[in-house]
């Protein structure tokens, strides 16, 4: 019985995900669109994008296409692997397969297969953006797992359904730590979904979207999918680390607020990345650098009950 | 049927007479060759035996006796409980496939002969069984360590036209000179002043009778004997390559060998050092003085330099732009968390919890499965090294790409080693580094420090990530380089023979059934601390901390962590079957073209992006950290003819 509950709400997850990503993308194409004075395109046109790149030719151009084609797979493939181990308004489907660690490291499986297709691919944008991206990886994953380990230190577990449960703030004290770590994953948070004013290592507008540079059809719809979920899982991390009050309601009712929740984070990204311009990779850096000091000190807070 | 301890003496004495007849035969490479993976092999069957023996029954009662001299208190006294078990099945573990590997690999040596090498190989070896299994603290540790260091020697400069491994192996050889004498005045130490207070006399270096003095050792000397526990950290230290000593002589050691005993020396040669540590600090204490020695004092000591090891080794790893040097800045920064989870252990044994000593022990798991892991890994990695040396006759990963398409399966073998180190999940690297996560964060409670040491340790895994990412693509993909292009040409093929392949495949292979089925190496981890009960053994056997099943894979015994590789690999797999279907929906076709360069016709080896251009910023912050590549100002800016433009 167990099993079965937990197969169909990891299907459950992974159809949602499907279903929602480009929807999200059409939200935020839209507004960004609106608060820029334009029409901007219909809500279901990333869809159609979908749909469309995957009849288009696909044009290899690596060293080595196997490896390309293993990328772009294994791309979607962790990152609807993730979607299974995050509580989306019922509790984590894989929860008996894996602990926050595995969460940890199987996001940063998610950035090591658009690094190897940029590697494979071989342009030197691409090497330019995955040399950038990994930079961005570098400073990101600490923060993530301050917030991950803030949580882990106050229950003391690292189960999925105890930490992923706004753990950060189940301290005995006022929760600083908790506090700390929720402005810090704010102010970083665009950086995690790849917007603007972090999304140095696609940079249209400089190297060409750098490690997707050489990709086209069928591999640039995965790619692109991919990214979409990755803005919907990482909204759903953070909604359950951070703002987890609400969802422990009824049924409909608590599913319904998870969801607006993570409507609420999606339409804020929009609005942060329509307002702002890229930064450079080395501000970038500095910046990240003196967030996960912030967040050091949390943690420093956590160890000792705040 | 021999005992396990007759086992190890008649390895040692194989590998003797294998090193004899090795010099004799060494006119004939092949032949040479050939014998000195029989000899290593059966060692190994040996060995293996051996251990499978002390896992499953129990180890001996006593130590063996082979040979003493009691005026001396000199005696060769064998004694293979878990611990030493661990570490044997370790070194029969690379040593077979870095002989098989040595075959085929030594005869594209034109300019030197075997003599220096086989002879040597095998006298290398046996001294690292020895050095894991004897109870002498003096005479036979010293005899080992220098039947370890004097061949090391030897094979470190084995090329010795080049003045720059003249000069590697110099430095190897006095810090290895200095550990000795470190841990040897520290031996003296205990065994002196424990003889003068408890006045036992016959065998003073002997484990069984520094443990038997320790309790009023501690009591009664504390300074001293802390000075000699500070020795043994210094001098085991000194092996590991712990920061801050890692660093004069591991990154010139390591790239300076041939590739094989670079394999053996990162995988197998520093862990001896990591095997004295974990002896000394937690199986000399008998319980009764548990009480009187700060263990907890040498936990902090030992983590905190472990956490600086792993940062400071993998930050200099990042910046090198030679194969072997990077992979032997990766040997520091992984023996770091070794240390690591070796002293967060000790930081947490002395608390008086059952809870906590869960903890200690998963630490303890941790580091020791990390043991076992670097060197399959590690092992691995300098084999692809080698292979990459072999078919582009460099170390400079600047002049390397497109190597994928030329020698795919070395390609996969690099890649599955690579994502081993780095920590993807479904392999083993990250298993062992779960462990000391888990055992860090959670301990935290008891030892604050823990914490802030694991984030670090975690920040250093996307470090790790970063350098292999590097390391993989710059060589094996992004486009193929003019010097690749040269050799393919000459050579018609750069793939190595199947003989330098399969030992590849082999510690590949282990490197995922470790990843998928991480239960095997726990359960014997558990019956190596069950066949290991004295001292600190008894509390880390008792703790029993991982409960587990080959399907529902690990789970901490409160449930507080947990990892179940295979249902991991099954939904990825599941998903990643319906990522390939969902593109396979448009039945879009399929074209190869090359790369679209804004225009330009063809793209030149100047304009390659190579290694050197990597992570520019993040070297530049942390060039105070040091080890800059000395060959990083360009002279790659020398025209090479432009074949490609048209």
């Amino acid at each position: 019985m167990k099993t079965l509950l937990s197969i169909l709400g990891g299907v459950a997850n992974v159809v949602i995900v499907l279903l929602l990503a480009p929807f999200f993308q059409g939200v935020l194409r839209k507004i960004t669109a609106l608060i820029q004075s334009r029409q901007g395109p219909p809500l279901l046109q990333p869809y159609f994008d979908l749909l469309k790149l995957l009849g288009k030719e696909d044009i290899e151009s690596g060293e080595s296409p196997l490896m390309q084609r293993f990328a772009v797979y294994l791309s979607l493939a962790s990152v609807l692997t993730v979607a299974c181990l995050v509580p989306m308004g019922f509790a984590a489907p894989m929860n008996a397969a894996g602990d926050v660690i595995l969460l940890i490291y199987l996001l940063t499986l998610c950035g090591i297969c658009t690094l190897l297709a940029g590697l494979a691919a071989g342009s030197t944008y691409s090497l330019l953006g995955i040399s950038r991206e990994m930079m961005t990886m570098i400073a990101l994953e600490p923060l993530f797992a301050v917030a991950i380990v803030v949580g882990a230190v106050h229950t003391q577990s690292f189960r999925l359904d105890t930490v992923l449960n706004g753990s950060v703030y189940a301290s005995t004290a006022f929760p600083w730590s908790g506090v700390i770590m929720c402005g810090v994953m704010l102010l970083s948070f665009q950086a995690f979904v790849q917007r603007v004013p972090f999304d140095i290592s696609e940079a249209e507008t400089e190297i060409m979207e750098g490690p997707l540079m050489e990709y086209s059809g069928p591999k640039l719809a995965l790619f692109k999918y991919a990214q979409m979920a990755k803005l919907v899982i990482y909204s759903a991390l953070f909604v359950t680390l951070f703002v987890p009050w609400g969802t422990g309601l009824m049924f409909p009712l608590g599913w319904l607020v998870f969801w607006a929740k993570v409507s609420g984070l999606v339409l804020l990204v929009t609005l942060v990345a329509a307002t702002h311009a890229r930064y450079r990779i080395d501000q970038a850096i500095r910046y990240f650098a003196a967030l996960l000091a912030v967040a050091l000190v949390a943690l420093v807070l956590a160890s000792y009950g705040y | 049927m021999m005992s396990p301890e007759q086992a190890v003496v008649a390895s040692i004495l194989l590998c003797l007479a294998g090193a004899v007849l090795t010099l004799l035969v060494s006119r004939n490479k092949t032949a040479a060759g050939w014998l000195a993976f029989a000899v290593t092999a059966a060692t190994a069957v040996l060995i293996l035996s051996a251990v499978a023996k002390v896992l499953a029954a129990g180890p001996s009662a006593h130590p063996a006796a082979f040979w003493a001299m009691p005026k001396f208190g000199f005696a060769l006294r064998i004694h293979v409980d878990g611990l030493t078990a661990m570490f044997l099945m370790l070194t029969a573990l690379i040593a077979v496939p870095a002989a098989f590997y040595s075959i085929a690999y030594m005869r594209h040596y034109e300019d030197y002969g075997v003599a220096r090498y086989y002879p040597n190989f095998l006298l290398f070896l046996a001294a690292m069984y020895g050095l894991v299994s004897t109870t002498d603290m003096m005479w036979f540790f010293f005899i080992f360590w220098q039947m370890m260091t004097l061949p090391g020697y030897a094979l470190i400069r084995f090329e010795n036209k080049k003045p720059e491994n003249i000069r590697a192996a110099n430095k190897y050889l006095i810090m290895m000179q200095i550990a000795c004498v470190a841990t040897m005045i520290g031996a003296e130490l205990l065994a002196v002043t424990g003889a003068k207070v408890t006045g036992a006399a016959s065998l003073k270096y002997d484990f069984d009778t520094v443990c038997a003095n320790l309790p009023v050792m501690l009591v009664a000397k504390p300074g001293v004997t802390a000075l000699a526990f500070a020795l043994f950290l210094v001098g085991f230290g000194i092996k590991m390559g712990m920061w801050p000593f890692g660093q004069v002589w591991l990154p010139d050691a390591h790239p300076a060998a041939p590739s094989p005993v670079s394999a053996m020396l990162s995988g197998v040669m520093i862990k001896t050092g990591v095997y004295g540590l974990m002896r000394y600090f937690l199986w000399l204490v008998p319980p009764s003085a548990q009480a009187d020695y700060p263990l907890a004092k040498w936990g902090l000591v030992v983590a905190v330099l472990g956490t600086i090891t792993l940062f400071t080794g993998t930050m200099q790893a990042l910046k090198q732009e030679q194969s072997k040097r990077l992979l032997a800045f990766h040997s520091i920064g992984q023996i770091g968390y070794i240390l690591f989870g070796t002293g967060a252990c000790m930081a947490l044994l002395p608390v008086k919890d059952p809870n906590v000593a869960v903890l200690a022990a998963i630490a303890f798991f941790g580091a020791l499965f990390h043991v076992l892991n670097h060197g399959l890994f590690k092992g691995l990695l300098f084999l692809n090294a080698g292979s990459m040396l072999h078919a582009t006759g460099t170390q400079d990963l600047n002049k390397m790409g497109g190597l994928m398409r030329f020698m795919p399966l070395t390609a996969i073998t690099a890649i599955i080693a690579s994502f081993s180190i780095s920590g993807v999940p479904l392999f083993n690297g990250f298993v062992s580094k779960w462990s000391i996560y888990v055992a860090a964060v959670q301990g935290s409670g008891s030892a604050k420090y823990l914490a802030v040491c694991a984030v670090i340790a975690i920040l250093t895994s996307a470090l790790t990530l970063a350098s292999f990412i590097k390391f993989f693509g710059v060589s094996f993909l992004s486009r193929t380089s003019l010097l690749v292009k040269v050799q393919a040409a000459k050579r018609r093929g750069l793939e190595v023979g199947w003989m330098m392949q399969l030992p590849q495949v082999l510690l590949a292979a282990l490197c995922v059934l470790l990843g998928v089925a991480p239960v095997i190496a726990f359960n014997l981890m558990q019956a190596a601390m069950n066949a290991s009960q004295h001292s600190y053994g008894i509390a880390l056997a008792k703790a029993a901390p991982i409960m587990g099943g080959s399907l529902s894979g690990l789970q901490q015994i409160n449930s507080a962590a947990l990892f179940a590789p295979v249902v991991l690999a099954a939904v990825l797999g599941i998903v990643f079957l319906a990522a390939l279907a969902i593109s396979k929906l448009g039945s879009a076709s399929r074209r190869a073209a090359t790369p679209w360069l804004c225009g330009y016709m063809g793209e030149t080896e100047q304009n390659r992006y190579v290694a050197h251009n990597f992570y520019g910023e993040i070297k530049r912050y942390f060039r105070w950290l040091g080890g800059m590549p000395a060959s990083h100002k360009p002279s790659r800016i020398q025209v090479v003819p432009q074949t490609n433009l048209q």
